[in-house]
């Protein structure tokens, strides 16, 4: 990418650094999860993960020492209720501080809640968390932007779930039709919706063809490979171009935390301090079969 | 160009959205204006502002989901289109997009009433309850014409949200004399002077209200008739002063259901300050799912019309304390 970075520190973390930032992110978030009482949605935290990490230490363009700098990228979380693990990899970038983020989550008149909001945390570019809101929000701002002449992108990550909503083929249209190609839609294809798994009740397939037939940009990925996720950041098509762009991340809900991975039970729970105990070993022999 | 039109005349209200959006184009460089298909008042505009004109197609989610995400960026977005549609289908974007953080996205519409003849596919009747409901969200009803110009004018300094509705727009009575009252968001207009009892109304019906009240003036009653064009923040104090000065004697009439809309938030009013009435009625539309038939034929068979509003009147003065 030709343009400048605003962050000054920021030197682009490499694919080995980046794995290693996904996996603390990971351990933090099931820290906070053994310390929170109530229920944090760690299924689809932990499918999100890589792509949190992929986009805060290295696709996005932005400075936490200026939230509000107009050239920064903007990032719109369509799929709200993985606020929590967007905070904490937006505190591991140096946006909010990771302990604050523990002490406070959840607890009253705090910034940090089940679902972002902007009013309350100024950090974060949308209030979001009704699914099926994410995609429209950042359409609007790709049409600013380009009015602008500015050349920042505007992301956005939604579920594959929230895909079913009519409003993100609203927006999926209007992005075409405006030509948005300085917008780039991240779909956590994790297969399951809160009840049921992929295909069983709803029919999601062929699912890239649907993003292609109205005219997007596909990009298929596996979510959790890091080096698939920098080169998909890598090959964006310009910001001035016509095309939006989508890149559908294949990825499994409740990554790296074997009792968690693929287990419907897992859309949203706390975990007691055993269970942490458990979910921390698992999430480290997950990484270390990885490595092998 | 300025419009410019006299007391009494025929006005097309959309003429007024489309001629004040172009000039305040000119003025605010950020103002962008989105409709989902409903286009031809906008020409103006578009034809001026074509980088700035969204037409999304048949879609109000995304048109105000995109408005909300220009808003974000520092625009003023106007979205204007139908208000079933726009206060309905995309209620939950008005909602949760726009008035959660507070955006200042304008929202005009037409077709608050049973206006139109278009069924009750067609008739947003229901809008105003809806749009009052919602926090941050100031709720606006304009029958004069040219007062949807100033309207539209104010609302560009405003931090939040508001909503402007219309009723079809293309034949409207200027009810004013320009110049003759200030138009102030927030403020009711006492749009007739009068001592026996007060007619409470907005939009399309203030011209019905000021003939029924002409119509009363013959029989000897002096009916004051306040435009109380903005539901959102009500004006207290006129509801007050209005009690005090017409014998505590209110009608409140509406094309819009009868609960839910003006008369419930003057009920609060009344309710909440311990206001002393002699008498309040409300006439607006039932309960009902309304029919076809032109406007002043459905506002007959539902018992607000000219004759109904008169007789209402009738027995609010026939009322002693």
């Amino acid at each position: 990418m030709g343009r400048k970075s605003l962050s000054v520190t920021d030197d682009r973390s490499s694919v080995a650094e980046l794995e290693e930032l996904a996996f603390e992110l990971r351990q933090k978030l099931l820290e906070l999860c053994g310390t929170y009482e109530g229920a944090v949605h760690i299924g689809g935290d932990l499918s999100a993960a890589d792509i949190f990490t992929a986009l805060f230490h290295y696709g996005l363009n932005v400075d936490p020492t200026d939230i509000a700098n107009p050239e920064r990228d903007r990032f719109v979380l369509s799929k709200g209720h993985a606020a929590v693990c967007m905070y904490i990899a937006m505190a591991m970038r140096g946006f909010f501080s990771y302990e604050g983020i523990v002490a406070t989550y959840g607890q009253l008149d705090s910034a940090y809640g089940m679902h972002p909001c902007k009013v309350q945390l100024p950090g974060v570019e949308a209030s979001t968390g009704s699914l099926g809101h994410g995609l429209p929000l950042a359409v609007g701002m790709a049409l600013s932007a380009r009015h602008r002449g500015e050349d920042h992108r505007v992301f956005t990550l939604l579920g594959d779930g929230e895909t079913g909503e009519g409003s993100v083929w609203e927006a999926v249209m209007a992005a075409r039709s405006n030509r948005l190609g300085n917008l780039v839609a991240f779909v956590d294809r994790n297969r399951q919706l809160m009840t049921s798994f992929g295909e069983e009740r709803v029919v999601f397939e062929p699912y890239p063809d649907k993003w292609r037939a109205f005219g997007w940009n596909v990009v298929h990925i596996d979510g959790h490979d890091m080096t698939q996720l920098v080169a998909a950041l890598d090959a964006l098509p310009e910001p001035d171009s016509d095309t939006p762009t989508v890149i559908i991340a294949e990825t499994v809900k409740g990554k790296g935390v074997d009792f968690m991975e693929r287990n419907l039970a897992w859309h949203a729970g706390s975990l007691g301090a055993a269970d942490l105990e458990r979910a921390l070993t698992a999430l480290n022999a997950s990484r270390e079969k990885e490595s092998v | 160009m300025p419009v410019t039109f006299t007391f009494g005349e025929m006005l097309s209200a959309r003429s007024v959205i489309g001629s004040t959006l172009a000039e305040l184009g000119d003025e605010y460089p950020n103002l962008w204006v989105l409709t989902p298909d409903i286009g031809a008042t906008l020409v103006e505009f578009r034809d001026k502002f074509p980088e700035r004109f969204v037409d999304v197609g048949l879609a109000e989610q995304a048109c105000v989901g995109i408005s909300a995400g220009l808003a974000y960026d520092g625009n003023i977005p106007v979205v204007s289109g139908m208000l079933p549609f726009l206060s309905m289908r995309a209620l939950e974007q008005v909602r949760t997009d726009v008035c959660y953080p507070n955006l200042p996205v304008k929202i005009i519409g037409t077709h608050g009433g049973l206006v139109g003849n278009g069924g009750s596919t067609h008739y947003a009747v229901e809008d105003l309850a809806l749009m009052c409901a919602l926090t941050n969200m100031t709720v606006t009803s304009v029958g004069d014409p040219l007062m949807v110009g100033e309207v539209i004018r104010q609302s560009m300094t405003m931090q939040g949200p508001i909503y402007i509705r219309l009723a079809v727009g293309k034949k409207d009575r200027v009810l004013y004399e320009p110049g003759r009252h200030e138009v102030r968001i927030g403020k009711g207009i006492i749009a007739r002077e009068g001592t026996d009892a007060t007619i409470f109304t907005h939009g399309t019906t203030v011209a019905q209200a000021l003939d029924a009240a002409e119509a009363l003036a013959e029989e000897g009653h002096s009916v004051r008739v306040v435009d109380m064009f903005t539901l959102k923040p009500i004006d207290e104090e006129l509801i007050a002063q209005s009690a005090a000065e017409t014998a505590g004697r209110f009608v409140v009439l509406e094309d819009h259901l009868s609960y839910g809309g003006l008369a419930t938030r003057i009920a609060d009013v009344v309710a909440d300050r311990g206001i002393r009435l002699t008498s309040f009625e409300r006439l607006g539309i039932p309960q009902v799912y309304a029919g076809l038939g032109e406007d002043e034929q459905l506002r007959d068979k539902h018992g607000y019309g000219l004759s109904a509003t008169i007789a209402a009147v009738r027995r609010a003065v026939a009322a002693v304390r």
